[in-house]
């Protein structure tokens, strides 16, 4: 036990002039036991599977790695500017992120702090190249066990590997993106700007919007302008524009019911706990706080159920699948806030 | 609202912790009408646990506690009828606007409308005019201010307030002190606060107590603060005094 604690203080002073990377060590070995296992334990059974899977497909691993040795230019300059673009914007968050932070006032040494700044800065583009080489060893294992097989690999992973880096390098030679400042939630909810301060009339109402307010709040315009740009890139040349709008409503009711189930499962729980020292019957809050989300539910699965008539499904289909999400969604929706709710602390017995 | 003939709050032999952590053991204590009753004690000593309690926030492990008569774990309804609890600003839904809060807490009680003293303090405290802003974009002392004012709400006869008076600028604390004595002197009800404003017990506090590692160790009545009051100059020593001495 104490070597043990030797060990900890040993390695935990040789990071005491970078609080940085020491408050991070110091967290992950506060961890149990057990939570300090499971990566580990994940990325070895990852590698297995990886491996076996790279070894099923071997014939079709050594098409890509050809295809890629013929793109091998587009290859490495994508890596390039993805991993410039990515180092350049951990760059700005992490530093706006160690302004606000309780280690930002404590003295460090120049020369450690340009250190220690690199290494969290980079580290995605380290893990990436890292990532990279695991899968060549295991590209090399696998031609090893096949004769017939390898060739291109050291060359595509020495141009993907040489890429990462040289972008993470270009990164800091490029100007920094916008700093992203989350505002509060309640910026993204549409509200009636209210002039004059109206009547306050009692009633549980207002817990009815808290789910769908905080699926706005999550949902915010950036996320959502991503999440259409896959959808506006799959579609296929020559789609009619009617369809295009279809379609992308379509996802975008589905995105949104993905926002709502979550928000009314947490906000379940959220109002428990706010509201137990009220005299209110659990029942009543949670009527409250679910009808609103699960009409709405019933009424994203209607439409869903209308854009695949209008893109072309049977009436019979549309039917069945607004009638099987609707369903699907509110017993989804009840069973989770029951079970959350009754999981949250006001709710348990203690001591 | 019902009148208060007996105890406010009694407490008999409490007992709470969270897993196999024992916080809070034997606390036993009675509010009467009319008591100011401030709760003293070092960090993590278990003031908020007792209050997380008292507000039906945490299930004790043991004991008993009635407000007004009513068992907080055999008629919760009623019980909590009567209690008014000030919860930390963290706790407010980010996502609602003030009013919405007053709202949901008026209709929890089943009133018809919220009475005009709360409207009146909260002009006095110059929270008036965040109503309807979202809670999320309230500061700090904004965010405790409405705290306040929804504990407040529907009369309760015991008030329940931990560290209420962080945050607050002077003027909206003394707004706040002066409001609970005018309504305890009116109303009859308790405020049971836990505190480290010692200002509180001098000038305000009917009883106060001191809560270490998880007990009650000293107590003292109303005559005995009145005594610390008078008699010695500097109130903070003479209370640092009468802990040792316990």
């Amino acid at each position: 036990m104490i070597a043990l604690l030797n060990l900890f203080s040993v390695k935990s002073s040789r990071l005491a002039g970078a609080p940085r990377l020491m408050a991070a060590y110091l967290m992950r070995s506060n961890r149990a036991a057990p939570q300090r296992l499971v990566p580990p334990i994940l990325l070895g059974l990852g590698g297995v599977l990886a491996f076996v899977l790279l070894y099923a497909e071997r014939d079709w691993v050594e098409e890509s790695i050809q295809w890629l040795r013929h793109q091998i230019l587009a290859a490495t300059g994508l890596a390039i500017i993805v991993s410039a673009i990515a180092t350049a914007r951990r760059r700005v968050s992490k530093r706006a992120e160690f302004a606000r932070s309780w280690l930002a006032a404590l003295p460090v040494r120049a020369r450690i702090a340009g250190w220690e700044t690199l290494f969290i800065e980079t580290l995605p583009a380290a893990a990436a190249v890292g990532a990279l080489t695991g899968v060549y060893l295991a590209v090399t294992v696998v031609a090893a066990f096949t004769p017939a097989h390898g060739g291109s690999a050291s060359l595509v992973w020495a141009a993907m590997s040489g890429g990462v880096m040289l972008g993470a390098i270009l990164s800091y030679g490029i100007p920094n993106p916008k700093p992203i400042d989350l505002p509060p939630g309640s910026r993204y909810v549409p509200h009636r700007r209210v002039a004059k301060t109206s009547t306050v009339r009692p009633s549980l109402k207002a817990l009815g919007l808290w789910p769908l307010r905080l699926m706005f709040a999550r949902a915010q315009p950036k996320l959502v302008a991503r999440a259409i740009l896959p959808i506006l890139v799959l579609m296929p040349l020559g789609t009619l524009a009617a369809d295009a709008m279809v379609i992308i409503a379509f996802y975008m009711v589905g995105g949104a019911l993905l926002l709502l189930i979550p928000a009314a499962i947490s906000v379940s729980g959220l109002s428990a706990r706010w509201m137990a020292p009220l005299p209110v019957r659990g029942f009543a809050v949670t009527r409250a706080v679910l009808i609103p989300t699960l009409i709405a539910i019933v009424g994203a699965s209607a439409a869903e159920g209308l854009f695949l008539f209008a893109i072309g499904a049977s009436l019979r289909a549309s039917a069945i699948a607004g009638s099987v999400l609707a369903g699907a969604g509110c017993l989804l929706t009840m069973t989770a806030a029951r079970l959350w709710r009754a999981r949250t602390p006001s709710a348990r017995s203690r001591g | 609202m019902t009148s208060v003939s007996g105890h406010v709050l009694a407490i008999r032999d409490l007992r709470a912790g969270y897993g196999r952590r024992v916080v809070l053991e034997n606390i036993s204590m009675t509010l009467a009408p009319g008591d100011w009753y401030v709760l003293l004690g070092p960090n993590g000593c278990g003031k908020s646990t007792l209050l997380d309690c008292v507000a039906g926030r945490l299930v004790a492990g043991g004991g008993e506690i009635s407000i007004a008569g009513f068992s907080l774990v055999a008629d919760p309804y009623e019980a909590k009828l009567r209690l008014g609890y000030a919860c930390a600003p963290d706790a407010l839904p980010a996502l609602l606007t003030a009013r919405q809060c007053l709202e949901v807490h008026a209709g929890a009680k089943g009133l018809s409308a919220i009475a005009e003293d709360i409207f009146l303090l909260a002009e006095e405290l110059n929270f008036t005019p965040y109503l309807e802003s979202f809670v999320d974009t309230l500061s700090l002392g904004t965010r405790q201010k409405l705290a306040v004012l929804l504990a407040l709400v529907g009369d309760p006869l015991l008030i329940v307030l931990d560290e209420a008076f962080n945050g607050l600028d002077p003027a909206s604390a003394l707004g706040v002190k002066r409001h609970l004595r005018a309504r305890l002197d009116r109303r009859g009800g308790a405020v049971l606060l836990a505190t480290h404003s010692l200002d509180i017990v001098e000038h305000y506090a009917d009883r106060a107590a001191v809560l270490i590692d998880g007990r009650l160790k000293k107590e003292w009545q109303q005559d005995e603060i009145r005594q610390l009051r008078t008699s010695h100059g500097d109130f903070e020593a003479a209370l640092a005094q009468s802990i040792r001495m316990s």
